[in-house]
């Protein structure tokens, strides 16, 4: 079962309303983690990932940037407790990501557009269940207002 | 090193906001080491403000820039062409630092990002802590290396006072109690007998208390 570790986001399903927009949701994982994410565009949203050799890489600036070009929801998968072949990993991005939360707030773009997932290895229904989750948040967030 | 943190996000939008070509002049010594100024600090904060103005509707060009040190004239050369580009600097250097810029480049506004916090040691990852108030007089051989000026809330010289409790201090329950720490090791090292004897008031003409100071090496004077 997949973890959220940082979430705030609503849990209430809210189906898409397309004609306003296409959601874009960019997914930093671990290979580890996972290594394939093909199949998870859809109509209704468009999915671009970055594959990282570890979760540790998950650096604060990378995720900002998904937001300036665009993102309306960024999404990091990172290895369970103890799973990281890195030891910490998984630990520094739990905390780098509940960090660039607070400065969305501050800036203004909402800190639930922005959340954090533990996946056991290989277990795709779990990315694509955060994902269906992920597009039914943003319906009730809207767009990304700085883009 | 001088330890410093970021100003709050919206403090620093208000203070550029005038401006629509800015640069954000890292530093890359004291301020990079911790976390307050370096070229990754530079970066995220040059992405929020465009993300923040974006927001809000408005536009402002953001050059990013880190040089090896701010309060030295030979490294803050390298950002003359960067400075002429833009309106302003937003500068994540120290307050010395800040001044550098203000001085070299008389015509560039030099705004502060980074509130200068102390003179500190990074104690372990992610926790720095203050150790040295730049008095002017060092003293730390007869406190065996721990320093009651910086380190005692009340800078007692002779002796703790009747608030240390179970070698804590009773201004801050989180913070050791230097006259504590300051026994225990004269204790460990056989040099309790040092602590007898007295020591005078402290002469803080040699500090910030006596005006603005200056050190010069005449050998190095050209």
């Amino acid at each position: 079962m997949a973890r959220n570790l940082a979430t705030t986001s609503s849990t209430i399903a809210v189906s898409v309303n397309t004609e306003q927009y296409k959601p874009q949701i960019t997914v930093f994982h671990c290979f580890n983690a996972f290594n394939n994410i093909t199949g998870s565009n859809s109509s209704d949203y468009n999915v671009h990932s970055i594959k990282m050799p570890c979760s540790s890489m998950t650096r604060e600036v990378f995720l900002l940037r998904a937001f300036e070009a665009g993102a309306d929801a960024v999404i990091v998968m990172v290895c369970p407790d103890g799973s990281c072949h890195y030891i910490e990993g998984n630990i520094r991005a739990i905390k780098r990501v509940a960090r660039m939360k607070k400065l969305l707030d501050e800036i203004g773009l909402d800190g639930r557009r922005l959340n954090i997932f533990q996946i056991p290895h290989g277990d795709q229904s779990a990315v694509e269940r955060i994902i269906n989750q992920t597009v039914s948040d943003l319906a009730v967030l809207g767009p990304n207002p700085a883009t | 090193m001088i330890v410093g943190e970021q100003k709050p996000l919206a403090e620093i939008k208000e203070k550029v906001a005038p401006y629509s070509k800015l640069l954000i002049l890292g530093c890359g010594t004291c301020v990079k080491t911790c976390f307050a100024g370096g070229e990754d600090e530079v970066a995220i904060l040059a992405s929020a403000l465009r993300l923040a103005f974006k927001k809000d509707g408005g536009r402002i060009k953001i050059e990013e820039l880190t040089i090896e040190r701010q309060c030295e004239d030979e490294f803050i050369k390298e950002a003359a062409l960067a400075i002429a580009r833009n309106d302003a600097v937003l500068s994540l250097a120290c307050g010395a630092g800040v001044q550098m810029v203000a001085s070299r480049f008389a015509k560039a506004p030099v705004l502060p990002g980074v509130n200068t916090t102390f003179i500190g040691i990074l104690e372990k990852q992610g926790l720095f802590t203050e150790k040295c108030l730049g008095c002017g007089n060092c003293i730390l051989d007869v406190f065996e290396g721990i320093c009651p000026i910086s380190r005692c809330s009340k800078k007692l010289l002779n002796g703790p006072c009747g608030g240390s409790r179970n070698g804590k201090c009773e201004v801050n329950s989180d913070t050791d109690c230097a006259w504590q720490l300051i026994i225990d090791r004269s204790k460990a090292l056989g040099q309790m007998d040092k602590l007898i004897t007295y020591v005078p008031p402290k002469d803080w003409r040699t500090s910030q208390a006596g005006g603005p100071r200056k050190l010069v090496r005449e050998d190095h004077v050209i």
